[in-house]
C-alpha cells in the first residue's frame, strides 16, 4: 500500500508542484487549502505524513498540530517562508516534526519526508537507540559513543544532549525542546548553555568542528543530527 | 526662594520682639540711671528704634519710635512714672527724640526695602537662568509642564496654575470647574496679552493671566497669584517665566516636525531605492527565467539534451538569485525601520559560520572557500539569522567576483571579534569604495548581477550589532571585507555541573 500525504497549502502553484512531485515518487496525495478542510480530511482518514504551510487564511496551524498530536504520531512537516521564524518555532515546539523554508527544492522536500517517515510510529514502538553515520557510532543503551572505533568520553550533560538529538536523528530539535529535555523546563531561555555544550560536543565528535558533519546548526531554530 | 510679597506670618512674634527691644532699652536705662544723664538714656532708646526699624516692618518701626518716646517719658523724664513733663527743656528733648526716631526708622526701613528688592531681583534672575538651562535639556512637553509649574510655585506664593494646549489646540485645564480660571486663560491667549491688576485689562481680577506665546504660536496660559497692581517687577518676572516656557515648547515643536520631515525623507529615499531595485535587480533575472522557461516550453523538441539542462540550470540559478535579492531587500526595510530592535542572544560564531558554509557549499562545488576558525572563541551577542545572512552575502559576492580561492577567517582582535572574507578578484576601484555600501550603486565589474543590496544590508546588519564592516585592498590583489563585532566582557557561564 502506498503512503498517503496530506498537503495543506493555500497557494495553487506550490500545491500543484508538491502534489505532482510527490505523486511521481509514488505517494498518494490529498490536498487541502484551509485548516478547516485539513481537519475534515484528518477525521475521515489519517494520512502517513502531513505537509503544512504556515500562514493559511484561517489560522496559524498550531491548533491543528496539537489536535493531530493528541491522536496520532503522524509526522508533520512545516513549510514556511523565511522570517516566519517565530511561528515556525511555535509549531515545532507544539509537536511538528520538521520544517522546510521556501523556496525549497524537491530534493529537500523528499529528504525531509524520508526522515519524517523513518520516525513514524516511534511514539509506539521502541525508540531509536543506535545511531551510526560515517565513523561516528552512538549506542544509547550501552551509553557508548565511538569515533573511528575509539570510545569517546562525554560528560553526563554532553551525553544527555547527544542522546536527545539521536532520538530525533535527522529531524530538527528546537532550542526550547533541547533545553527543556536536557536541563529542565525552567532553563528554556538559557540558549547559551546550548552554544557552550554543542561547542564541546563538536570538538569531541567532529573532525572539523567549524564545518560539522554530524551536529548541524539550524540557525535561529535549533540543531539537527545528520543521518545522510 | 519665596517672594517678599508674602505677608509676614510672624506678626505676633515681631510685636514680641518690639516689646523685648523696648524692655531691654528700659532695663539698660535703669542700670545706667545713677551714672549718666537723661540724654544718654534717650540714645539707648534711639538705638532700640534703629534695631527695630531694621528687623521689623515699617508699621512696627513707627510703633517702636512712638513706644520708645512714651517709655522714655514714663520711666525717666521727671516727674518719673507719669506721662507728664515738667520742664520745657525735657519737652524739647522728647519732641526731638520722636522726630529722630521717626526719621531713622523711615531711613532704615527704606534701606531694608531696597536690599530686599535687590535680593529678590537676584533670586528672580537666577531662577530665570536656571529654568532656561533646565528647559533646554527637557526633551518633551510633559517635562516642560512640570518644570514650568514648579518654577511658578517657587516664584509666587500661589496658587499658580499652568495649562498647556493639547495637539488639537484645546487648553488642557487641570480643573474644568473653575470657570473664571478657564475664561481668564482663554481670554489672555486670545488677546495675546497679560490680564489682571496693573495691566489695564481686567484689573478687577485677583490674579494675573499670562499667555504662553512664542513666534506667534500659542502654547498655553498661566494664572499667577497673588497679583498686586503695583508689583511691576513680579508681573514682569511671571511674564519672563512664561516666555521661557513658550520658547522651550516652540523649540520642541520644531524639533518634532524636523524629525518627522527627516523620517519622511528617509522613507522616500528608501522607496526610490526599491523602485531602482525592482527596475534592475528583479527585472534582469526575471527576464532570464521567462526566456529560458518559454524556450523549454515551445522549443523542447528542437533543443538538445545539453541545451535543455543549461536552460534549466539558468532558471534555478536566476530564481535563487531573485530569492536572495528579495531577502536582502526585505531585510533592509526591516533594519531601516529603526523602531524595531533586533533580538540579541548569546551565539557562537563557529556555529553560524558552519551553518553558512553548509548552505553555500552547494554553490561552491570545487570548495574554493577555505575557512579558518580558531577554537575556544567567546560567544557574541547577536541575531544569528542576520549575521548568517551577512556572511552568506559576503561569500556570495566573493564567489561571483573571484575565480580563485576565497578565505573566510575568524580572529580575535583587541576591539572584538573579526570575520573576514578575502578574495583574489579584480578588487574595487578607489572611487567606488564607499559607493558599494550604498543601496543599489553596485560595482559593475563583472557585467551580470551585482551585489545589489547585498553590501548595504551587510553594513546595516553590522551597525545593528554595534559593529563595523570595512573594506581593505589586499597587497597582492583582491579585496578583503572585515566584519568587526564587539565582545561582551561578561561572558555567560554554563551551569555548575
Amino acid at each position: 500500500m502506498s503512503l498517503r500525504v496530506l498537503v495543506v497549502e493555500d497557494d495553487r502553484e506550490i500545491r500543484a508542484l508538491i502534489q505532482s512531485s510527490l505523486s511521481v515518487e509514488g505517494f498518494v496525495v490529498q490536498t487541502a487549502v484551509t485548516l478547516r478542510e485539513a481537519r475534515a480530511l484528518l477525521e475521515h482518514a489519517p494520512p502517513d505524513v502531513i505537509v503544512l504551510d504556515l500562514g493559511l487564511p484561517d489560522g496559524d496551524g498550531v491548533e491543528l498540530v496539537q489536535q493531530v498530536r493528541k491522536l496520532h504520531a503522524t509526522p508533520i512537516l512545516v513549510v514556511s517562508a523565511r522570517h516566519q521564524e517565530a511561528q515556525k518555532i511555535a509549531l515545532l515546539d507544539a509537536g511538528a516534526d520538521d520544517y522546510l523554508t521556501k523556496p525549497f527544492s524537491v530534493a529537500e522536500l523528499l529528504a525531509r519526508m524520508r526522515v519524517a517517515l523513518r520516525h513514524r510510529g516511534t511514539a509506539l514502538t521502541a525508540a531509536v537507540t543506535v545511531h551510526a553515520l560515517d565513523d561516528l557510532r552512538v549506542d544509547l543503551s550501552l551509553h557508548q559513543v565511538q569515533k573511528a572505533g575509539a570510545t569517546l568520553h562525554l560528560t553526563p550533560t554532553e551525553f544527555k544532549l547527544l542522546a536527545r538529538l539521536v532520538r530525533s536523528a535527522g529531524r530538527v530539535v528546537t532550542h526550547r525542546q533541547l533545553l527543556a529535555d536536557v536541563w529542565g523546563p525552567e532553563f528554556t531561555e538559557h540558549t547559551h548553555y546550548l552554544r557552550l555544550y554543542m561547542g564541546q560536543l563538536r570538538a569531541k565528535l567532529e573532525s572539523d568542528p567549524a564545518e560539522p558533519r554530524h551536529l548541524l546548526t539550524e540557525t535561529g531554530v535549533g540543531y539537527r543530527l545528520a543521518v545522510e | 526662594m519665596q517672594d517678599a510679597a508674602r505677608p509676614k506670618p510672624k506678626t505676633l512674634n515681631s510685636w514680641i520682639v518690639l516689646a523685648g527691644l523696648l524692655g531691654a532699652a528700659t532695663v539698660l536705662g535703669f542700670v545706667m540711671d545713677r551714672h549718666v544723664s537723661l540724654t544718654s538714656q534717650a540714645m539707648v532708646y534711639v538705638l532700640a528704634v534703629v534695631v527695630a526699624a531694621y528687623a521689623l516692618s515699617w508699621r512696627e518701626s513707627i510703633a517702636a519710635a512712638l513706644g520708645a518716646v512714651a517709655a522714655f517719658n514714663f520711666f525717666f523724664v521727671p516727674p518719673r512714672w507719669t506721662f507728664e513733663v515738667d520742664s520745657r527743656e525735657h519737652l524739647i528733648t522728647l519732641f526731638t527724640m520722636l522726630l529722630v526716631a521717626l526719621v531713622i526708622s523711615h531711613l532704615v526701613a527704606g534701606l531694608r526695602r531696597e536690599t530686599e528688592t535687590a535680593r529678590l531681583h537676584a533670586r528672580r534672575s537666577q531662577q530665570l537662568q536656571e529654568l532656561a538651562s533646565t528647559l533646554s535639556a527637557a526633551p518633551a512637553a510633559p517635562d516642560t509642564y512640570t518644570l514650568g509649574q514648579t518654577a511658578l510655585d517657587q516664584a509666587f506664593t500661589g496658587p499658580c496654575v499652568l495649562a498647556l494646549c493639547c495637539p488639537n489646540g484645546e487648553l488642557r485645564l487641570p480643573n474644568a470647574q473653575q470657570t473664571t480660571l478657564g475664561d481668564g486663560m482663554h481670554c489672555c491667549m486670545r488677546e495675546a496679552a497679560v490680564l489682571g491688576p496693573g495691566t489695564g485689562r481686567w484689573p478687577g481680577l485677583n490674579a494675573w493671566y499670562l499667555p504662553l506665546i512664542a513666534s506667534g504660536h500659542r502654547f498655553g496660559a498661566a494664572c499667577v497669584e497673588p497679583a498686586d497692581a503695583a508689583d511691576h517687577a513680579g508681573r514682569e518676572h511671571a511674564q519672563a517665566l512664561c516666555t521661557l516656557l513658550a520658547q522651550a515648547l516652540w523649540r520642541q515643536r520644531l524639533s518634532v516636525s524636523m524629525q518627522a520631515a527627516q523620517t519622511e525623507a528617509q522613507r522616500q529615499q528608501l522607496q526610490s531605492t526599491f523602485l531602482a531595485a525592482i527596475s534592475h535587480d528583479f527585472r534582469t533575472p526575471l527576464a532570464a527565467i521567462v526566456g529560458a522557461a518559454s524556450a523549454l516550453q515551445t522549443q523542447s523538441d528542437k533543443l538538445g539534451q545539453i541545451e535543455q539542462q543549461r536552460l534549466l540550470g539558468s532558471i534555478v540559478g536566476e530564481a535563487s538569485y531573485l530569492s536572495t535579492v528579495t531577502e536582502n531587500t526585505l531585510q533592509l526595510v526591516r533594519l531601516s525601520n529603526t523602531t524595531q530592535d533586533i533580538k540579541l542572544g548569546w551565539e557562537s560564531v563557529e556555529e553560524i559560520v558552519g551553518a553558512v558554509l553548509a548552505r553555500i557549499r552547494q554553490r561552491d562545488p570545487t570548495r574554493r572557500i577555505k575557512s579558518r576558525v580558531p577554537e575556544g572563541l567567546p560567544l557574541i551577542q547577536a541575531d544569528p539569522v542576520l549575521v548568517a545572512q551577512l556572511i552568506a552575502n559576503l561569500l556570495d559576492n566573493a564567489l561571483q567576483y573571484s575565480a580563485d580561492g576565497i578565505d573566510l577567517v575568524v580572529s580575535l582582535a583587541d576591539n572584538g571579534l573579526q570575520i573576514s572574507v578575502k578574495d583574489r578578484g579584480p578588487g574595487i576601484p578607489d572611487d567606488k569604495r564607499t559607493a558599494i555600501f550604498e543601496p543599489y550603486s553596485r560595482n559593475d565589474r563583472s557585467g551580470r548581477h551585482g551585489a545589489g543590496l547585498g553590501l548595504a544590508v551587510c553594513r546595516a546588519i553590522a551597525h545593528a550589532h554595534g559593529g563595523t564592516l570595512t573594506l581593505h585592498r589586499r597587497s597582492a590583489g583582491g579585496s578583503s571585507f572585515t566584519l568587526s563585532l564587539p565582545i561582551s566582557t561578561q561572558q555567560p557561564q554554563a551551569e555548575v555541573a
